[in-house]
């Protein structure tokens, strides 16, 4: 094998100059590819991580009834002994935090807002999402505070600020009327767009205390260590609870338009790739047909003196994984290196602008997922073994005299 | 017991359109030692029969047996197991793996019959000392002359231990000088090691060293002469 590998290794040298462009062209394929799905999944990655921190949680419970009828009768009382529940299930929980979330309005002397009241515990809720961090005037309240902290959009929307009262009128637990006033101890510029000019953030029990829901809960939002478990983490989940009336979903079941709109995004950049690559494909395939044909005396030759068609076979098949196998790894660490080069991409002037004021940053980030990167070796592997087919019919073919007179 | 024997071999090329009868029923046998040159004129069907010889073209008529077995009956890929064990080969031209050392070269043909390494590289040395290229065992094909990779070329041959070589006009890309010395080399071969050798030529430099010469006219035998053994060493 050493000397097949040996012979492969210094076939590919003999003509050096188009190994090496045809290395090129792969690598140069490669790198298109990754940085293309990087630009288009770094947005996209960043605001999939939000809605997971600030929305949905990697895992949640909820009511079996909530998803379609979110309305707070359809909530489940949760306690201690619940709360173990979940934790126990999966030792690769990190925390649960409870939620009750409603419409409400707000309103001030001259106008009034809808907007969603998150009932949370401000420790946990911080552990999930840093939430503190956030507030960019005032304090976030403690457990046993009775304040708001509202979205700074919402606040400019009806001209309030902190220590000013928020009124909130609405409807609790079957039906009950609920109104309150809070006072606004803070001020959240809220790095989820529509959050930022709704959001009311209320301690958990003051706000069941206003909805007339002492001890219920519209969802709990799992802390899990690691994305990639998100589904094992969910089934243990349900395992454990074994409860009709709570059912668990992960986070691309409570996104699932989120991800709709990636698959659309991601559709043209795909189109180009699969073009890049057929184009490099031929390329490729020009590479090994004529490294093949150039050496039909060769092979020839080989087969007489004894070599097995199999083991010829095997020569050719390692010069073609070499190639791509090269081209793959060049790609790889030079699309990485480029992306760690220009990782965020920071918008200026007039673009930025725009950006901002559609109300997202004016920077994109680069998706480093790895997914992205074996993609392209996987693919460029499946292109090899497609051009292989040639030598390798070629050589099953090949009449010993025939190629000793080409 | 003769090493090669042929019965009623024959060979037609494009039977179907316009047939070119290479070998007309040709029985000839060969016996270890044989020191025998095929002649005869360009189309006679020197190459032909070493190929048939060799296996590496099938008969459209009659047998090659080797060592009693029938090598035309076999499956394509037992004979190429069989070449390897048994035959070895020197072509006239394009012999050799470009990217490969002299030394490789010969070392290579010896890994494909999964020999020891270090006797591997043992014989490879050896060989090449006797072929007088001990000095470039390193060098690449093309960094030799046509003398030498025909050199190379023989030690290869040599290096799988087969029961003949079949060289199908070796010396014909040499200038004279190249060409007697690789028959040196081949006749040392021949009487020290009793190595047999078969080769086609149409050089009459080459003719007048062989002990055996086979006459083709027409895809035929037509003289087949045994000389009389000269002096030994
Ligand atoms: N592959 C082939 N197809 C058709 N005719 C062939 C082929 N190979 C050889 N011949 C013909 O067979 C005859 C014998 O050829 P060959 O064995 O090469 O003779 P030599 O080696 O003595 O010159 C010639 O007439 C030649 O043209
Ligand atoms: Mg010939």
């Amino acid at each position: 094998m050493v000397t097949f590998i040996k012979l492969a290794w210094r076939n590919l040298w003999r003509n050096r100059r188009r190994t090496l462009i045809t290395i090129l062209a792969i690598v140069f394929a490669v790198v298109l590819a990754v940085l293309m799905k990087a630009i288009n999944m770094g947005s996209y990655e960043l605001m999939i991580d939000r809605m997971v921190s600030f929305s949905t949680g990697y895992v949640q419970v909820q009511d079996y009834r909530f998803d379609d009828e979110p309305s707070l009768d359809n909530t489940f009382y949760y306690d201690e002994s619940l709360r173990n529940r979940i934790l126990d299930s999966d030792h690769r929980i990190a925390e649960a935090a409870p939620r009750i979330e409603t419409f409400m309005l707000a309103a001030n002397e001259v106008a009034t807002r809808g907007t969603m009241v998150l009932g949370v515990n401000p420790g946990l809720e911080h552990q999930f999402n840093e939430i503190k961090n956030y507030v960019s005037e005032g304090t976030f309240f403690d457990i046993g505070q009775n304040t708001a902290v509202i979205g700074r959009g919402l606040a400019n929307r009806l001209e309030l600020s902190v220590g000013d009262t928020l009124a909130l009128i609405g409807q609790g637990r079957f039906g009950m009327s609920a109104s309150g006033l809070f006072e606004i101890s803070g001020l959240i510029d809220h790095p989820v767009i529509d959050m930022n000019n709704s959001i009311v953030y209320l301690p958990l029990d003051a706000a069941q205390e206003l909805l007339s829901a002492e001890g219920y809960v519209t969802s709990v939002v799992v802390m899990i260590a690691n994305e990639r478990h998100t589904n094992a983490v969910a089934s243990a989940i349900r395992g454990n609870l074994n409860d009709d009336e709570l059912v668990v979903y992960t986070w691309p079941e409570l996104l699932p338009e989120i991800l709709d709109l990636m698959e659309m995004d991601l559709a043209v950049p795909r189109l180009l790739t699969v073009v890049l690559y057929i184009v490099i494909g031929f390329g490729f395939f020009g590479t090994i047909l004529t490294m093949t044909m150039e050496r039909l005396r060769e092979f020839g030759v080989l087969l007489s003196v004894g070599m097995k068609r199999r083991y010829l076979s095997v020569v050719l098949f390692v010069e073609t994984v070499l190639i791509s196998s090269i081209g793959v790894a060049a790609g790889i660490i030079l699309s990485y290196l480029i992306l760690i080069l220009i990782d965020p991409i920071t918008l200026t002037g007039d673009a930025a602008q725009a950006v901002v004021d559609l109300g997202y940053d004016p920077i994109i980030p680069m998706s480093f997922a790895a997914d992205q990167f074996y993609t392209q070796g996987l693919f460029v592997f499946f292109i090899a073994m497609v051009v292989f087919l040639f030598p390798l019919l070629k050589i099953k073919n090949l009449n010993i005299l025939e190629a000793a007179r080409s | 017991m003769a090493i090669i024997k042929t019965q009623d071999l024959s060979k037609v090329y494009n039977p179907d359109t316009i047939p070119v009868h290479a070998l007309r029923d040709v029985n000839i046998s060969f016996e270890e030692g044989e020191f025998t040159a095929v002649r005869g004129p360009s189309g006679s069907g020197k190459t032909t029969l070493l190929n048939m010889l060799g296996g590496l073209d099938k008969p459209t008529g009659g047998s090659v047996w080797i060592n009693g077995e029938d090598i035309s009956a076999m499956k394509d890929s037992d004979r190429i197991d069989f070449r390897l064990k048994n035959i070895g080969f020197v072509f006239q031209h394009y012999n050799l793996i470009p990217v490969f050392t002299a030394r490789e070269n010969v070392s290579f043909i010896m890994l494909l019959q999964k020999r020891d390494k270090k006797e591997i590289q043992k014989r490879a040395d050896e060989l090449l000392d006797q072929v007088g290229l001990g000095e470039r065992k390193d060098a690449r094909p093309v960094q030799l002359s046509g003398g030498q990779q025909q050199r190379v070329a023989v030690a290869r041959a040599l290096a799988s231990e087969p029961k003949f070589i079949l060289a199908d006009e070796p010396t014909a890309n040499l200038d004279t000088k190249a060409a007697m010395n690789l028959l040196d080399i081949m006749e040392r071969m021949n009487k020290e090691e009793n190595v047999t050798f078969i080769f086609s030529t149409h050089d009459q430099r080459v003719i007048d060293r062989a002990r055996r010469v086979v006459t083709m006219v027409d895809g035929a035998i037509h003289k087949d002469e045994v000389k009389e053994v000269t002096q030994a060493g």
